[in-house]
Formats: C-alpha cells, structure tokens, sequence
C-alpha cells in the first residue's frame, strides 16, 4: 500500500534518507574530480559557477536538504583541491574567505528556491490529478440511479486514492441508530461518533489507529436541504499520513456524494408522487365503475317496481303492496351499496378533504330535505342558535354524517316521538347532539358501536352499524370527535368540531 | 285539458332504466322520444327540438356534457341529467356546462316526474313574456317595483340580497353552482369565497321561509350550489 500514500503531500518532502545523501556526496565528488584538470586553464571564479551548476541540480533531483548539503561539501572540496594551498583548509589569500561565503550562500538559496519550485510542481500535478479525478468521479455519480451505486463508486475511488474502505449512511433521521445494520463491510462504525457528525456537520478525524478495524473518519454528506447522512472511512494506513489537504480532498468528494444522495431523494420523493396519483385515479376510476354498476340495477328495481302504480288497470292491492315492498328494500340495498362505496373511499389512503366555511344549520337542512320520507314518522326539532359561527368542513362528507345519524335515530326510535338536535359553543368546540328516545347504548357495547359491521346492542334487523363507522372516520379526518353517551332515557349521540376563525367578509355593501 | 303533450327526449342506454321513465312521462300526459346513444341523441334533439332532455351522462359513445355543449349553442331547453357517478365534481362539470338540473341514481318515479314538471314550469313561464311577479309561501315578489312582501307587510333586503335573491329566482328550479352564483352576485374575484353564500342564503331564509332551518325555497344542494324551488 506504500506505493500509493507516495502521492500524498507527506511524502513529496524528500526522502533524506542515507542514500540521497550519499549520492549526492557521490556527485560532488565526481564533478570536482572532472574540474581538477581544468586547473591552470579556467579561472577559478568560473570553477566557482560550475561547482553552483552542481547543486542546482541536485536540488532539482534530490531536495532541498541534498541542496544543503551539496552547498557546504562543494565549499570544501573548493577550498581544498582548487584554492592554493592545494590539498589544505588553510587559505593563502584572504579574499577567498569572501568567495567561499558568496558561494556558499549562493549555492544555499539557489538550492532552496529550485526544491521549492520543485516541490510546487509536485504538487500542482498531484492537485491536477486529483481534480481530474474528482471529475471522473462527478461524471459517474451523475449517472448512478441507486444509492448503492453511489456507495461501490465511492468504494472505488477511495481504494484508489487512500487504499481506503468506506461506507455511506444514508439516513432520513437525524440520528444514526446502534442497531442499523452496517452489512457488507468488513469494518466497524461507532455509532454515536456517527450521529454527532451527522447532527454536527462536521467531520470527525480520529488519531487513534486501531488495526481491528475501525473507521477513522466521519465526514457528513452535507447536502443543500440538509445533511443527508454520514460517511465513514477506515483507513490501511495510520492516520497520521492523512494531512490536511487529503482531508479537505475528501470533503469535496463528500461533496460531490451528498449532492447524488439528494438528487436520488428528490427523484424517490417525485416517483413516490407520481405513483400516488395514479394510484388514486385508479381507484376512483375502480369506485366510480363500481358506483355505476351496482347502482343501475337498483335504478331498474325501485323505478320498476314504482311503475306498478303507473300501469293501467291499476294491480289489485296485494300486487301494489308487494312492489312498494320490492321499491322500500330496493332503496335500503341502495343506501347500504352507498355506506359500502363511502366506506371503500373513506378507509383507502389519505381522504381527500375538501374544505370550505360552512354552517351547520344549512347541512342539518339539507341533511332533512336528503333524508325526506325516512323521517315521515317523528319530528325533528332543530335548536341550532343562528349566531354559531361558520366551521371549516368537507360539506358533502358531514351531510353524510348528519344524514346517518339522523337516520338511525329514526330507525331506533319509537313512532312518532321526536328527534332532537341542538348545537352550541362549548369553549373553542362547536358541539351539535342528537337526542331522540332509542333504546339507548349499551355500556358494554358503547366502545364498539363505530367499529365496522357492529350494531350497538340492537336486535334490529336493519342496518350494518357502516353508518357509525364511517361518521367516525369522517369526523376523525376533521380533528373532531363522535361519541355516543348512555343515558337512561334514550340514545345521545355528540359531535365536537373544531371551530376556527372563519374569514372576513371583505366585500361591504 | 293539458297544456301538455310537450315533448320529453330521454337519452339513456340502459333499456329498462328508459322503459319505467317512459312509462312515467307518459302517465303525467307527456309524449316521449328515446335515444341510446350519444349520436342519436344529438341528431334527434335537433330534428324534434324537444321541450326537455333528459340525459344520462355515461353513454356507450360518449360523455353527456358533449350533449349538453352542444344543445346549448343553439338552444336553452331544459336538460335534466341522470347520473350514477359520484363525485360531486362531475355534477358541477354538468351544470357548468349548461345543464338545469341532476338526479342521482337511484330515484323514484315521484322524484322524477317532480323534476321535470319543475324544469318545465319554468320554460312556460319564461315563454309567456315572463310577468316580474313571482309567489312562493308567504312572499310575494314584484320584480317591476323591487318590492318583497311576506304575508303582506313589506320585508327589507339589502342591495345584496335582493341581487343574490334575483339570480336564484331567475331560474327556479335549476340548480346553481356556488361559482356561478358568486360570480353574479359578488363578482368574479369572489368566486372561491364560499362563506358569502352560507351567510348570505341563511339571511334570505331568515327573512322568507317558515322555518328556516327546514327551508322549502332556498334549497342547498351541498357541495353543488343552490336550487330555487317555487
């Protein structure tokens, strides 16, 4: 794995290790051994110039402290084989201490500038590459469709660039649980480090090297809505050899991640929609074609069997008796199909509201005037005060509770006794009751009265208890409540809605 | 004796659905013409020119509306629609597009043949120079001099009212769509405020009906609009 930490900043300095050194001893050596014969025919501030043309290059070759080196050795080897005395430290003439101080601090800055230069084109190559390969990147990450697409590449591009393992959590929390399952890794991941760095936003870099594998880096996929998870890194190296600029490489290369990561979520978030309404078309579509045919086969019976009355000469009694039977239970079938295709629509899915400012008492009136015949045989005394405010509802699905309500009532009470409604504030509740003189609910049997198909503890024979259930979706839906209270003296059924501030009329006459 | 033998155009595929509605029209002394489809009807609605259509809008050939838009490019007939749908939406969608009325299947042979003599009074009435009279209940309505009495003594409206009691009575016995009626009363920025309506309405029954929390007038078809019923 060496090979590849040798393009990290750490080792672009030199290796000064013994042989850089001793090649460079060698070097020097050699040269002023080729320049000796020279002596006598070059002057010796040109010798002077090549012995500086040596440490130039072998700054550029070897480093900087190669430089140093070769400055002070190429000095004394001046001193030494080319300024008389030859083959001595001792200086005859006194201006060649300048010389060499010149020369020494020539060679030394000369040396200095050409590692540094040398070592700045390292490292703009290296930036290059990595740029270049960060663009690669991008330009594969712009075509993954799934998340774990994105995790093999980022695998893969770390394994080529740190010798590195990884693994991307991808989180809608903002925590990361101890018992998420963190399976095909072959490393371990510190949970609570993780959500820090997921609610911190910052990345963790743990120093400690532990070689039973566990990750050392945390950076968090910090994306522009919000931070999409967290990465974690476990390293082949010590963590030491990761300097600053790897750790910043790998930020932008988080980067990079956390913007695919929110990409795949919106297109999720988009196709999830999509499917949603074709879903509800569907089943609209489904209801709708249901509606229609169960519900033409009862246009045909009860219109039939009206007509018995129409046909001339008029049936004998008993034939008119049985076709007004026909239409009377042809019209209950109709009421159950309607409970059964309101139920179908109410119990799928999310209901669909759809609210306006409305009042009560218009809705109890049309709730009558729907309901018409049913309530031939009690009287209905309405005591709604004309200044209950205006409520925000689904008109046509509260017609449908106050119509069920009004009609069990009907069904369960006794002939010609009344049915009463009243409706008041009641602090921010607005609270509408329908009293009438039924058996009344059964303590024992009050808690299941609006569960689907029970019937209170009537032996009626008319009737699934749907109504109820569906009166308690509806009212559920709205943030209301329906409840029925036992009392000895009938049955009592009370509504609670959420009153709220209707609009102002704007327009003034 | 009748001022009938006007003439019913029924369009409904459903052949037992027509044979009990044209044994229905035919006993209220109304002579009635049939079609199935869609194409049929349009042909025969235009050669007959019919005093009323009665229309089911799920037709084998196509969508009743289409029926509806057209009749209403050269004729304003009555059109009642029968529907078996259940979104209050396709409703409007018809009403919008020109139709007087609906009734939801299932109906009775009495809610019917009530319907049309409705749908068709008014015809009659708009054919005759329609008189600016108009009685219902206690109230009696003179159009000419803007005056509302109930039980003979004189009831105050408010410009509103009176606008909003004028486009209902224009049409008594069509329903009108919460949008329409806004759009004529209040104008057209006013057609999502919904609560004018409530409020507005509940003045009217207020002033004109018995009992107004049981109004036999001004009648709310929830979540549709509002029907004038004389």
């Amino acid at each position: 794995m060496n090979s590849k930490i040798l393009q990290t900043e750490s080792n672009l300095e030199e290796q000064s290790d013994w042989r850089h050194y001793l090649a460079t001893a060698g070097i020097c050596c050699a040269s002023a051994a080729i320049m000796t014969p020279f002596i006598g025919h070059l002057d010796l501030a040109n010798i002077v110039m090549l012995f500086l043309l040596v440490v130039v290059l072998i700054s550029l070759q070897l480093g900087r402290n190669c430089a140093v080196f070769s400055s002070v050795l190429n000095v004394l080897l001046f001193d030494i084989f080319f300024v008389p005395p030859r083959f001595s430290l001792a200086v005859e003439d006194g201006q060649y201490l300048i010389t060499f101080a010149v020369m020494l601090s020539t060679a030394l800055i000369i040396g200095h500038l050409t590692a540094s230069l040398k070592k700045n084109e390292k490292l703009a190559l290296n930036r290059e590459k990595r740029t270049s390969d960060l663009y690669t990147l991008a330009s594969q990450l712009a075509g993954a469709l799934q998340v774990h697409q994105v995790q093999n590449l980022t695998q893969t591009f770390l394994a080529q660039q740190f010798g590195a393992k990884c693994l991307l959590i991808v989180t809608h929390d903002d925590f990361i649980s101890s018992d998420t399952k963190f399976s095909g890794t072959d490393f371990f991941i510190e949970p609570h480090i993780a959500t820090a760095v997921l609610q911190g936003g910052k990345t963790v870099h743990s120093s400690a090297f532990d070689k039973s594998g566990w990750a050392s880096i945390y950076i968090p996929l910090k994306a522009s809505m919000r931070t999409r998870g967290v990465l974690a890194v476990s390293l082949t190296v010590h963590p030491k050899y990761i300097t600053k600029e790897d750790l910043s490489f790998m930020e932008a290369m988080t980067a990079l991640i956390a913007v695919t990561i929110e990409r795949l979520h919106y297109v999720e978030v988009a196709n999830i929609a999509e499917l949603d309404v074709a879903q509800e078309r569907l089943r609209s579509s489904i209801l709708s074609a249901l509606s229609h045919d169960l519900r033409t086969p009862l246009t045909v019976m009860i219109g039939l069997a009206d007509s018995f009355q129409l046909i001339k000469p008029l049936a004998s009694q008993p034939i008119l008796d049985i076709a007004n039977e026909i239409q009377v239970q042809a019209k209950r079938l109709a009421n159950h199909v309607s409970n059964l295709l309101d139920l179908a629509r109410l119990n799928e899915g999310e209901i669909k509201l759809r609210k306006e400012w409305h009042s009560v008492q218009e809705i109890m009136g049309a709730s009558i005037q729907y309901l018409g015949a049913a309530l031939a045989n009690n009287k209905v005394d309405i005591r709604l005060p004309q200044d209950l405010p205006l409520i925000h509802i689904d008109a046509v699905l509260i017609e449908r509770v106050f119509s069920n309500l009004l009609e069990n009532a009907a069904k369960f009470s006794s002939k010609n006794s009344p049915i009463s409604i009243s409706g008041r504030m009641d602090a921010d509740e607005l609270v509408v009751e329908f009293q009438s003189d039924g058996p009344g609910f059964d303590l024992k049997t009050i808690d299941s009265l609006f569960l689907p198909f029970s019937r209170g503890n009537s032996n009626h024979s008319s009737g699934f208890g749907l109504g109820l259930s569906i009166c308690k979706i509806v009212m559920e839906s709205h943030g209301g409540k329906i409840q029925a209270i036992a009392q000895h003296n009938g049955a009592l059924i009370k509504l609670t809605f959420k009153s709220g501030t209707p609009p102002e009329l704007e327009f003034q006459e | 004796m009748t001022p009938h033998s006007q003439r019913i155009l029924v369009i409904e595929d459903e052949a037992q659905i027509l044979r009990f509605v044209r044994l229905a029209l035919e006993a209220a002394d109304y002579s009635v013409s049939e079609a199935s489809t869609l194409n049929q009807g349009m042909l025969q609605a235009g050669t007959n020119q019919p005093d009323l259509i009665i229309l089911d809008l799920n037709l084998p050939d196509g969508d009743g509306i289409e029926l509806v838009k057209a009749v209403r490019n050269w004729s304003d007939m009555p059109i009642l629609i029968l529907s078996a749908r259940l979104q209050e939406s396709d409703k409007i969608q018809a009403l919008d597009s020109g139709a007087d009325d609906y009734l939801s299947k299932p109906f009775s042979v009495g809610e019917l043949t009530a319907r049309v003599r409705a749908l068709l009074r008014r015809k009659s009435r708009t054919g005759d120079d329609s008189s600016p009279l108009i009685e219902f209940g206690e109230v009696q309505i003179d159009f000419s001099k803007r005056t509302v009495l109930r039980n003979g003594a004189a009831v105050h409206l408010t410009p509103i009212e009176y606008k909003l009691l004028s486009a209902l009575l224009s049409h008594p016995g069509k329903v009108i769509t919460q949008k329409a009626l806004l759009k004529d009363v209040w104008g057209p920025t006013f057609t999502e405020s919904g609560h004018y309506l409530r409020i507005y309405v509940g003045h009217l029954r207020q002033k004109l009906e018995t009992d107004p929390t049981q109004p036999k007038h001004f009648i709310t078809e929830i979540g549709v609009g509002y029907r004038f019923n004389i």
